[in-house]
């Protein structure tokens, strides 16, 4: 498969997306008031059928957490856990995960820890960035991520998927986040840290 | 028994009888299935979107617009008759309620494929479509039997085949 990208720029991106999930697991770690580690980030360009493969079992019943963001770049932040993990964060947070107040609490999880990934994107680039008002539904992982590329498709089929794991340290809960931004973004990105294709 | 993944923007036409086409997962996108009860010929399309955007026609299952002719084709290939063939429709859901605009690619879809369905007189037998949940559905070519499953839920029978007709 080849990518419309050059190996050096694909290092670039998946460097932005260690800052950016760097930033996050902070703003976790500050919530949670535990260590939150990070892996290191996964960056593929691939064609969505593959994109929606990549990362994850197409039936899985997740909480996707979706902000889009606006501004200088066009952009989706897609924070995904799983029912295990949703639970877990619910427990740390004091909220029972069969409470109602669960998709709320799960809701300020991502608008704070997807917010503080998207700032810090704007502060590496210098690009003015904001996060909308997050919006979550718990579903099969194909339904919520096919949904995110298809928001926004261009008519090309690639998916730039930058893709890292937010990991509580002592508990067995992660995080994957996923940055989806379309071509224009990616190139937006990439002219910024002086690598324009 | 084989089961073959039809993935976004993909389509996929059979006539024999183990195989399965299946759409894992369809949130906003529609699972468009077209069958001839007659030549228990069969085919699904993984329709991503309502348009066809730019000129590049290699991916005809991907929207609405270009599809049902792309199956079609395929089908009569394999013997299917267009003036026999039925239609049901899977997905087009609004994953995210009332969310930005870009989201809301669901029920365009829907809209979008009936019309070219309606365009081409191709009758909608039934359909699963809308709602905000997402679903799988199966194409199972021994029976010609449709089923559409939600998020964690059991799967439900659409359209019963060609093995109704003929036990009739």
């Amino acid at each position: 498969m080849s990518t419309p990208f050059t190996e050096l720029q694909m290092d670039a991106l998946r460097e932005l997306a260690n800052i950016g999930s760097g930033t996050a697991s902070t703003a976790l770690a500050s919530m949670l008031g535990r260590p939150v580690d990070i892996s290191v980030p996964n960056a593929q360009a691939l064609p969505f059928a593959d994109a929606v493969d990549a990362i994850g079992p197409a039936e899985q019943i997740v909480t996707g957490v979706v902000l889009d963001v606006i501004g200088e770049l066009d952009a989706t932040v897609l924070l995904l856990l799983e029912e295990s993990d949703a639970a877990t964060l619910c427990g740390l947070l004091g909220v029972d995960p069969e409470d109602e107040m669960a998709a709320s609490a799960l809701g300020e999880i991502g608008n704070i820890v997807g917010a503080s990934y998207i700032n810090a994107l704007g502060a590496m680039t210098g690009l003015e960035l904001e996060p909308e008002p997050p919006v979550s539904a718990t579903d099969m992982l194909a339904a919520i991520v096919a949904t995110v590329l298809t928001g926004r498709a261009q008519g090309d089929d690639i998916a730039l998927v930058l893709d890292s794991q937010l990991a509580v340290e002592g508990e067995d809960c992660s995080i994957s986040f996923v940055l989806v931004p379309t071509r224009g973004g990616v190139e937006e990105l990439l002219a910024r840290l002086g690598l324009e294709s | 028994m084989a089961e073959f993944m039809v993935r976004m923007g993909e389509h996929a036409v059979s006539s024999v009888a183990g195989d399965v086409l299946v759409s894992l997962g369809l949130g906003s996108c529609i699972g468009l299935v077209l069958l001839d009860r007659r030549a228990a010929v069969a085919g699904l399309a993984h329709v991503v979107l309502p348009a066809l955007v730019g000129r590049d026609t290699s991916t005809p299952g991907k929207f609405a617009d270009t599809a049902a002719e792309a199956l079609l084709a395929a089908m009569e290939r394999l013997g299917a008759r267009r003036t026999r063939v039925e239609a049901v429709l899977v997905g087009g859901a609004s994953m995210f309620g009332s969310a930005s605009a870009g989201l809301e690619v669901g029920q365009r879809n829907d809209v979008a494929v009936r019309a070219e369905l309606a365009r081409l007189r191709i009758p909608v037998a039934a359909a699963e479509t809308g709602g905000s949940e997402g679903r799988t559905v199966r194409v199972a070519l021994e029976s010609g039997r449709v089923t559409a499953k939600p998020a964690g839920g059991e799967e439900q029978e659409l359209y019963a085949g060609w093995k109704a007709r003929v036990q009739a």
